[in-house]
């Protein structure tokens, strides 16, 4: 094999182009260089599952692209006391707590060069429980159930702003969080397909095994 | 390959890392900057704010709640950054989405503010605005119109930010 170093004297050794002339070296350049321009295309979708080490509530975090999206377990006395404490009655505030809620951070990372915006629509995303395929629950599907006399309005502020928006787009660095609910008994245990828009594609993900926290009893 | 295709490579890197970095801290320019509705509420010592009565200031207006966990964690550097630009010629207002003033009362005893907090009760400010989430941030110009927006929780003393601000005073 032929190594010719032609640069000249004062080059240093991590100078690339002293090694224009090294066949093998010009792949490895090559290969580098396609890496590093196809890397964000690249970036598959992630999830990590974690426990938080003092209260034991799980949460899984999923990247792919610019998007990044953090589902943490609420537990149902948690959400119950939240909303019995903005005005509902026990029995809407029982009727949220127990339909599998999480605090949902969505994010829009910037990683691509083009700071594309990302939207997603809650509409769109799908769950899978025990074989069954369905949609999330939404926040006007859960204002639109309760009469006038039921929730005061500002019980119905709060719930506005303390859910998460059913359709957002995120600019690179804008972030949102709210509670989303998934419509299961405490326990269950469900797939969530999550999709969303960047550059005008839709892309789709999976964030698998997530488990809807558990009740007080439960965890007796 | 050419070294000017190295450049480009290393160039390319180089902006993919600062828009990491810097993702967190951005201020989003509103195209076109439409006019900021106008409101009039009171804030937590009874006095009426119209966002009229702003115009010749950059006005940072932020849309916020008690019970937000992001919007506590920004409080406080609303806080030093109002130290920083109270003697600048700009103003600074926190709607409170909802909430009585007894909630931000006792909220305010453990993260102080010393910039006017006005109370939107029945959420008829907040519908008027482009707003989707809390916390959320819109700066708008000294002719009235939003010129920039903060989609969720800055470090607002953040010299960087607080340069936009001051550049619309000019």
């Amino acid at each position: 094999m032929h190594w010719k170093y032609d640069g000249y004297p004062w080059r240093l050794p991590c100078d690339l182009t002293m090694y224009r002339n090294n066949p093998v070296m010009k792949v490895i350049l090559k290969a580098m260089t396609w890496f590093l321009l196809l890397l964000p295309s690249l970036a598959t979708a992630a999830v990590v599952r974690s426990a938080d080490g003092e209260t034991g509530l799980v949460k899984w975090h999923f990247t792919a692209g610019d998007l990044e999206i953090e589902l943490v377990q609420r537990l149902p006395d948690q959400t119950r006391g939240f909303f019995l404490a903005r005005g509902f009655s026990s029995e809407v505030a029982d009727e949220i707590a127990t339909r599998c809620v999480f605090q949902t951070i969505v994010r829009n990372r910037g990683e691509s060069p083009d700071g594309k915006p990302v939207a997603i629509d809650l509409g769109q995303w799908r769950m899978v429980h025990e074989g069954n395929r369905g949609g999330i629950l939404l926040k006007e599907a859960w204002i639109a159930s309760w009469p006038a006399a039921k929730v005061s309005q500002a019980s119905r502020i709060a719930f506005r702003w303390a859910t998460f928006p059913t359709v957002q787009e995120f600019l690179p660095g804008d972030y949102n969080w709210g509670m989303t609910a998934y419509g299961l008994p405490p326990g269950a245990v469900f797939d969530l397909n999550v999709i969303w828009q960047q550059a005008g594609q839709v892309q789709d993900g999976w964030i698998r095994g997530i488990e809807c926290p558990a009740d007080v009893e439960r965890l007796k | 390959m050419s070294v000017l295709k190295r450049i480009c490579v290393l160039c390319w890197c180089l902006l993919c890392f600062a828009a990491v970095v810097d993702a967190d801290q951005t201020l989003t320019p509103v195209p076109g900057r439409p006019v900021a509705p106008e409101f009039e509420l009171q804030d937590t010592v009874g006095k009426v704010h119209r966002l009229s009565d702003y115009r010749g200031r950059p006005v940072l207006i932020n849309f916020w709640a008690t019970w937000c966990p992001p919007c506590r964690d920004e409080i406080p550097s609303m806080n030093r950054a109002w130290g920083k630009i109270a003697k600048e010629n700009i103003a600074m207002l926190a709607i409170n989405v909802g909430e009585d003033e007894d909630t931000i009362f006792v909220f305010t005893a453990d993260y102080p503010a010393d910039f006017p907090i006005l109370l939107d009760t029945d959420g008829e400010v907040i519908g008027q605005w482009p707003v989707k989430g809390l916390p959320t941030t819109y700066i708008v110009d000294p002719e009235g119109r939003i010129a920039y927006r903060a989609i969720g929780g800055r470090e607002w003393d953040d010299e960087q930010l607080l340069d936009a601000l001051r550049t619309l005073q000019k």
